[in-house]
């Protein structure tokens, strides 16, 4: 009986609003720091010099003017290394989250309108999926498939793509029941067209919201499997792998795996919050 | 406390308002005596269900009374302390809402969802709160009230379960009813029979009811008295009879010209007329003018 | 009033033995299909060329699933649908596609009918383009002319409606192909009595100025008698009663029809009405 004409708001630069934009800035940095690395970096992240081995970060006694945050054991330096370490970061979010989105969000959506056989075969499936053990599952796979970045997207893809299908599947079947699906057919609309031009673009936002909470998945697994030397060289600058060589100098040396941690820490949490925003602003009715 | 003489109901220049400051009610004055029932009329937006809402302390969050008086019983409720303010209400009203099946807890049984109040509020003994329950159930017409009590909400049809709330509403006989809509998504046959109950158990216990409808025919059927709302604003304020027979307002005629009927006789599909609209929603903008002159002088 | 006099028109709609039953997921036991509940139990029913027909009855009658059937939303189990000659009863979504321009329909809730991320022009164009009848901006514009709503409406999401400007954008769409038939299924149980007269007059000029087939599910007598030219009543699964509006409402036979009548509250002082 709700009767009343809403009038369209815009969007506002809100205190609330902080939970949105706080994130896109931080990944801003990122991707700016990832994009120009080699302009921003002090220094080459693989030159080691011996000479400046576990220098502390600026604000302790002992630090040099030219290495920020420090260096690790091999005198390479920290915040060079970060830098570089926020490309492989990035890169493989972005491929392994939209590659899982795809192809975990299609089989969802075919489960979720098509029904019947698809939806058993689907869902057998993914429950089958589920029932390994997610990282175990990773560390097998690309020892299996060998180690580098295009495995571990890979390994990130078929793992996870049940998160998509799953909440996709349910979110479709909703909508399959709206009457605008039947008046859709009403209207002479074929199966396909009715699910990509009607229940699609009201899926989207949780695609979106799915999407963003992937990536920062995708950052963590990624670091897992640096930090078990199942990612791409270990000479290469990953935050994974400078958490685990950090782990070995934490009582002289604490920076090197604290500085990549909180880096890691601030990229997932702020993947997951813009998801949530995301959606928010994506959409039209629940504003 | 509760003074003898006391309207079940007196509502003084009730204003509610959402944080921005825009008034849902404006200056709603209205009042109800033991054994009344007043029905509260109009359009969607026309504020009637936010004032049941209002009196009963159950305005949605960030919705609240901005001025005036409502006495319960002849009790100053604004003058109580939040906690006494419930409890006085809680003791004193009931509500028979609109959706019967939201407005019971679905993995509750019906038996202590109806008791349970009377033994925590009334202060009513297990046996006597059966026993109460055993006979409004009878009252309502249901013929198997032990099974009853034993089901989940699931298990009845859409009228049973308006039954059960009307039972449950008046078994500690309160002193005012707010009935929300309460046959809205009702089929008429059983509408006409939930109507009749609402009205046997209201002369029986001198119940007041407040009725919230948009329908003037059930309006016609159940109210002594009824006041029309527009846009949070009282159109009109007459007893029921005066209301059909010689209604003062305009827009009052209109809502009952605009009521369908089975009569071929009377000419159909005459909705309110778009310049009395604008007309009404003239006033309302001047008072709110006036309104805000006397919040800021 | 001219009931009576109308010649028999011939029917749009022959529906001959139409049974239909649902699976009763309730009582689903734990192997093995659910048992069926009987919705349809058997309807025999013409709907004349360019006559409303109302179909009348209360919740659990039947009345939406035979018009689910008539717009083919839903097959039939058992039994003849002839529309203009064809029966349709057990055509694939293939076969009936083509069809569909000409079996329009208005959903009783527009905000779950009108999807929620598309513009007003673009859910009225939709349709007419994919049976090449227009599908421009213009051409929805036109067919939002017709029901009464201003040009700068085309752009708004169905979210920034009110009820009865929505329920207009349903008669629009359904409209805009030029159908032979429309459903309207309880299409203004939602709106207050003012919006309520508005799109129920603005259906019946429109239906009779194009000489549609209407049938018209609803609960509601009262507007069935202003609205509709025959009735139908149901009564689960089952017709109880049915004839021109005037001698049903006039001289009911069915003891249902007549409880109907007598629960309507009329907008009157009536102090024998509990009797």
């Amino acid at each position: 009986m709700v009767d009343a004409t809403y009038s369209p708001r815009p969007m506002r630069f809100k205190v609330r609003n902080l939970r949105l934009w706080l994130p896109l800035l931080w990944i801003a940095t990122l991707i700016i720091a990832a994009v120009f690395a080699p302009i921003f970096a002090p220094h080459d992240p693989l030159a080691q010099d011996l000479m400046l081995e576990r220098l502390p970060p600026f604000f302790i006694d002992g630090s040099e003017p030219g290495h920020l945050l420090g260096t690790d054991s091999l005198g390479r330096d920290v915040l060079s290394r970060m830098i570089y370490g926020a490309r492989i970061a990035l890169f493989v979010s972005v491929i392994a989250a939209f590659s899982t989105g795809i192809f975990g969000s299609t089989l969802g959506l075919i489960a979720g309108y098509y029904g019947g056989w698809w939806d058993r075969v689907i869902s057998r499936l993914v429950d089958i999926w589920m029932a390994f053990p997610p990282v175990l599952f990773a560390v097998l796979l690309v020892a299996v498939i060998g180690t580098g970045l295009t495995s571990v997207i890979f390994a990130i893809a078929l793992i996870d793509w049940t998160r998509f299908a799953r909440v996709i599947r349910a979110e479709t079947m909703v909508q399959a029941q709206m009457d605008y699906v039947d008046s859709a057919r009403i209207g002479g609309a074929r199966r396909m067209a009715t699910l990509l031009s009607e229940i699609l673009p009201n899926v989207l936002p949780s695609i979106i919201a799915l999407l963003a909470l992937e990536m920062g998945i995708a950052v963590i697994v990624e670091a897992i499997l640096s930090f078990v030397n199942l990612s791409i060289s270990s000479d290469d600058p990953t935050w994974g792998s400078m958490i685990s060589e950090g782990r070995g100098a934490i009582h002289f040396a604490w920076w090197v795996l604290l500085f990549p941690l909180i880096a890691l820490f601030l990229t997932v949490l702020s993947f997951s919050t813009l998801g949530e925003g995301l959606k928010k602003q994506f959409d039209p009715v629940l504003k | 406390m509760n003074n003898l003489h006391a309207k079940t109901l007196d509502i003084i220049n009730l204003n509610v308002t959402l944080p921005n400051g825009h008034r849902l009610l404006r200056d709603v004055s209205l009042s109800l005596e033991p054994g009344e029932v007043r029905a509260l009329v109009g359009e969607s937006g026309a504020g009637k269900s936010m004032i049941g809402k209002a009196v009963l302390g159950i305005l949605p969050t960030g919705i609240s009374i901005s001025q005036g008086e409502i006495l319960l019983e002849g009790t100053h409720l604004n003058a109580l302390t939040p906690a006494t303010r419930r409890k006085t209400i809680a003791q004193t009203s009931a509500l028979i809402p609109q959706d019967p099946l939201t407005a019971l807890n679905p993995v509750r049984k019906i038996g202590p969802q109806i008791t349970d109040p009377l033994t925590r509020i009334h202060g009513w003994t297990k046996a006597r709160a059966l026993a109460r329950t055993r006979e409004l159930l009878d009252r309502v017409h249901i013929r198997n009230p032990d099974r009853v009590l034993n089901s989940y909400p699931h298990e009845l049809s859409g009228g049973m379960r308006q039954r059960i709330l009307i039972a449950a509403a008046f078994a500690p006989s309160p002193r005012l009813i707010v009935a929300d809509e309460p046959t809205t998504a009702l089929d008429v046959t059983v509408q006409k029979e939930i109507l009749r109950l609402i009205r046997e158990l209201q002369q029986e216990t001198g119940t007041g009811v407040l009725f919230v409808t948009h329908d003037m025919g059930v309006v016609a059927k159940i109210s002594q008295k009824v006041t029309v709302l527009f846009g949070g604003r009282v159109v009109e304020d007459a007893p029921t009879r005066d209301i059909f027979e010689n209604p003062e307002h305009a827009y009052t005629r209109a809502l009952i010209a605009a009521t369908p009927t089975p009569n071929a006789s009377i000419e159909p599909f005459r909705p309110v007329p778009p310049a009395l609209i604008a007309e009404l929603h003239r006033e309302i903008q001047a008072d709110d003018d006036r309104f805000s002159k006397r919040a800021q002088p | 009033m001219t009931d009576v006099m109308t010649p028999p028109q011939p029917a749009l709609f022959s529906i001959k033995g139409l049974h239909l039953s649902f699976p009763d997921r309730a009582h689903r036991p734990l192997f093995g299909a659910a048992p069926r509940i009987e919705v349809l139990k058997g309807l025999t029913l013409d709907l004349p060329e360019g006559r409303i027909t109302g179909i009348v009855g209360e919740s659990g009658s039947g009345k939406s699933t035979l018009g689910r059937v008539l717009v083919r939303l839903l097959a039939p189990d058992a039994g003849q649908v002839t529309f203009d000659g064809k029966d349709i009863g057990a055509l694939d979504e293939d076969a009936l596609r083509p069809l569909r321009r000409d079996l329009q329909m208005i959903f009783q809730d527009p905000m779950s009918s009108l999807n929620p991320r598309h513009k007003v022009w673009r859910i009225i164009a939709q349709p007419m383009k994919r049976y090449r009848r227009g599908g421009t901006r213009a051409d929805a514009l036109k067919a939002l002319e017709k029901v009464g709503l201003p040009e700068s409406f085309a752009d708004r999401y169905p979210h920034e409606l009110s009820g009865g400007q929505r329920q207009r954008v349903g008669i629009a769409r359904a409209i805009a192909l030029e159908p032979r038939f429309i459903l309207a299924d309880e299409i203004v149980s939602g709106l207050d009595v003012s919006s309520q007269a508005q799109v129920l007059s603005l259906l019946k000029t429109l239906a009779k100025d194009m000489g549609l087939t209407v049938a018209f599910i609803s609960h509601d007598l009262s507007v069935i008698r202003h609205l509709c030219d025959d009735v139908i009543v149901l009564n689960h699964g089952e017709i109880v009663d049915s004839g021109p509006v005037q001698t049903v409402f006039e001289h009911p036979k069915s003891d249902i029809t007549k409880a109907l009548l007598g629960a309507i509250p009329r907008p009157e002082i009536d102090d024998s009405w509990f009797e």
